[in-house]
């Protein structure tokens, strides 16, 4: 596949270009992770103050609440409330796990893991991780001016985002904040696709590439062609917000004219139905190929996972109506959109049980990456099933926009793309940073993360499931609600509990990039793929001869193999 | 800056150049084709069209930008043509005339957006006239793009033929077309139809 000679990079001197301005992809990688890190923080916080509102309602926030909320005493206001779930939602979607998932692992793992010394355009990707600065810039900006931050739901359904539902300019940010980390990741998925396309290892045909790279590269298509949908739609909310169009207003809320709010409604979820897929694919691979490796096993079906992930992405494009059931859409189109919703259940199933299959009596090994990616298993095997209460349309008119809905999609979205990030970054630490994360710290951090996160998600699944809708400040006003003051405590504890758990990552983190001095080695999980040939951390060229690839990436445990290894490295001929 | 990919290779640099290109058009398409979908909801979900009493658009001015936008096309694609001749004359005569009609372009749509003024359709005063402001404005914005990109080319017309530029002027060139085929379909969506 050698479109053309790849050459070897000088290395850059000076700290702006070595750090700041690199076109390594391996640098920007890094850049996205810390970028990514610093708001998985905010929005963290961000959670647990919504939490606490709603077990203690009335009560101050502890420590930081008479900081932040002076003139209540600490306690969060109904209109601060508003802002936390929309910022909450819009910075742990956008702006921690697409920039940890698809910008830091996008970036470092593609071209190391198709044998390629850097991404194809590299100014385009620099570009990419600044523009995206650039919106975080804009959307914490926001939270600082008067009025506020969007409070219209990360959804931003008009009319409440309207100038009608939040007059303030935080909307207009959020919407311009989008706009621009829609055209940073558009650029992104250009350089990803593009990068796969014509720079993979002399040899290697696509399903010799890591599934991560399939899931990676299945996420850049859905970027590439979903984010203008939404870009559209920002854009005329834009329109709506500053130059007077009425595109989103109906009723009596236009001055004239006849806009349509369900159109936005349409517009979002063509998009963001896709966009859970683009959240959820970079952990689907990354699962995959984790659990082949320390399964010590060739992944079961790898094929079947490719296409199945293949299939659930072209799936994915034509059931976003099963978000809208409750906008009087007509019984045909409901039924039909619950088929289609029901259809994607059928490659799920494939790649699941690939998984189950991979497992299925390896010589397993549990360090933590395989700790996390078996955590992702049970997670979104739950997050899966309860999908189909929600894609029948007769189980979701009472589901609708309950607590049920937020279990479900933290579950699959928040839990699964969580641990399948962690897993990764346990995994490809050596190969980032040169140095191992602490394995007791790792596996307090999943176990604590573990069980809160399932106390958090279960929990919120069975309030929601007795009635509690969300986004409501104070839900127990009304009667039938007040028993449920017990469950959203031990909710809201279990979400502490997730929160102290992430100290321990910090701290490992931290310790690990700056104070530790022992070296890892280069190939520490014994693993075959193309970045674990070359030294850690990996060299400012990647590789110093182009690699041939003679074998797939899982090949564990083959009878014919000789000598002490149970690997053998893709750049080897299959014994 | 370091040069992370140099190609030897013309026939692959032009191949990796194209998929990029195409990935991204796919991408401005999408846009383009989500905006015409909203279009086509408010138009077919109204009775009458266009709604509430409002004048319809006249069809001279747009066909006047069609038309241009049709030749300045034309007059890249010849541009295109004497620059892999190497033909220096022709180049800086052919990008005269590119951008020139870019320019007359806008400035039609200027005059476009004025005469809606006069019918009396604002920006503010529904949807009817929202569509068609906010869809103009957003193709214009691109063309504006364009023309920023056509600058990049201007080296070209003093060295001639550069093995160097050669993907710049295909890019700038698909961009541009591309400008015009999307004018196209608008035109006969939304004015015409």
């Amino acid at each position: 596949m050698a479109f053309f000679e790849q050459h070897i990079h000088s290395e850059p001197k000076t700290f702006l270009s070595k750090y700041v301005f690199s076109f390594d992809h391996k640098v920007i990688g890094k850049q996205f992770l810390w970028y990514g890190i610093l708001f998985l923080g905010i929005g963290g916080i961000m959670a647990l103050m919504i939490r606490w509102t709603l077990a203690f309602p009335g009560q101050a926030f502890p420590v930081i609440g008479n900081l932040l909320f002076p003139e209540t005493g600490g306690v969060v206001p109904p209109d601060t409330y508003a802002m936390l779930f929309t910022m909450h939602g819009t910075i742990m979607i956008f702006y921690a796990i697409t920039p940890i998932l698809i910008g830091a692992f996008g970036n470092f793992l593609i071209p190391l893991q198709i044998g390629a010394r850097d991404m194809v355009f590299p100014l385009l990707n620099m570009l990419s991780f600044w523009l995206a600065f650039i919106s975080g810039v804009i959307l914490m900006a926001s939270l600082c001016i008067p009025l506020g931050a969007a409070a219209g739901g990360w959804t931003s359904y008009p009319t409440l985002s309207t100038l009608i539902g939040s007059p303030g300019a935080g909307q207009t940010l959020w919407t311009l904040a989008l706009f621009i980390l829609g055209i940073s990741s558009t650029m992104g998925a250009v350089n990803y696709i593009t990068t796969i396309i014509v720079l993979r290892a002399p040899g290697m045909g696509y399903f010799d590439m890591p599934l991560a790279v399939w899931g990676l590269g299945l996420t850049a298509i859905l970027n590439a062609i979903f984010l203008p949908v939404l870009g559209a739609g920002l854009l005329l909310l834009i329109f709506d917000r500053v130059f007077g169009t009425t595109f989103f207003l109906a009723g009596a809320a236009a001055t004239s004219g006849t806009g349509d709010p369900i159109l936005f409604q349409h517009v979002f979820w063509i998009f963001g139905h896709p966009e859970v897929y683009i959240l959820i694919l970079p952990a689907w691979g990354i699962t995959s190929d984790l659990l082949s490796f320390f399964a010590r096993k060739p992944a079961f079906g790898a094929k079947a996972t490719a296409l199945a992930m293949t299939s659930i992405t072209i799936l994915s494009t034509v059931v976003y109506g099963h978000h809208m059931y409750t906008t009087q859409m007509s019984p045909l189109l409901t039924q039909s959109f619950m088929t289609l919703t029901m259809t994607i259940s059928i490659p799920s199933a494939i790649f699941f049980a690939n998984w189950l299959g991979t497992l299925w009596k390896g010589s397993i090994k549990f360090p933590t990456p395989m700790v996390f990616s078996l955590g992702v298993v049970f997670v979104f095997g739950l997050g899966g099933l309860t999908g189909l209460y929600l894609a029948t349309v007769t189980t979701d008119l009472y589901l609708h926009d309950t607590y049920f809905v937020v279990g479900h999609f933290h579950y699959t979205m928040a839990a699964s793309v969580l641990l399948g990030g962690y897993a990764a970054i346990y995994f490809w630490m050596p190969k980032m940073f040169g140095k191992m994360l602490n394995e007791t710290l790792g596996h307090i951090h999943f176990w604590l993360t573990f069980i809160g996160l399932n106390g958090v998600f279960m929990g919120m699944m069975i309030v929601g499931y007795a009635g509690m809708h969300r986004r409501l400040y104070n839900p127990f006003v009304y009667d039938f609600l007040e028993r449920l003051i017990p469950l959203n405590t031990f909710v809201t504890y279990s979400a502490l509990l997730m929160g102290v758990a992430q100290f321990f990552f910090v701290a490992n983190f931290i310790h690990t990039v700056f104070f530790k001095k022992e070296k890892a080695t280069d190939n520490p999980w014994e693993v075959g793929t193309l970045e674990w040939t070359v030294p850690s951390p990996a060299p400012v060229y990647n590789f110093k001869e182009i690699p041939v690839v003679k074998c797939g990436p899982h090949e564990f445990g083959n009878p014919n193999l000789t000598g002490d290894r149970d690997y053998q490295f893709q750049t080897e001929e299959l014994v | 800056m370091n040069n992370a990919i140099e190609v030897n290779n013309i026939e692959g640099r032009k191949a990796v150049s194209s998929i990029g290109m195409t990935v991204l058009l796919v991408s401005f398409a999408m846009l383009f084709a989500t905006l015409l979908l909203g279009y086509v909801v408010f138009r077919l979900t109204n009775d009458v069209w266009p709604p509430m009493g409002l004048k319809r658009i006249p069809l001279t001015l747009p066909t006047i930008s069609t038309f241009i936008i049709g030749v300045s096309s034309l007059f890249f694609y010849n541009f295109e043509k004497a620059f892999n001749r190497n033909n220096l004359k022709m180049m800086r005569l052919q990008f005269g005339l590119t951008l020139l009609m870019g320019v007359c372009f806008m400035l039609v749509q200027f005059e476009l957006w004025s005469s809606m003024k006069e019918l009396g359709l604002y920006v503010s005063g529904g949807a009817y006239p929202s569509l068609f402001f906010s869809l103009t404005w957003i193709h214009a914005a691109h063309i504006v793009m364009a023309l920023i990109s056509l600058f990049f080319l201007v080296p070209t017309l003093s060295t001639g033929f550069r093995e160097d530029r050669i993907t710049w002027v295909m890019n700038v060139g698909k961009f541009w077309h591309f400008l015009g085929l999307i004018w196209l379909v608008m035109y006969i969506v939304m004015f015409v139809y």
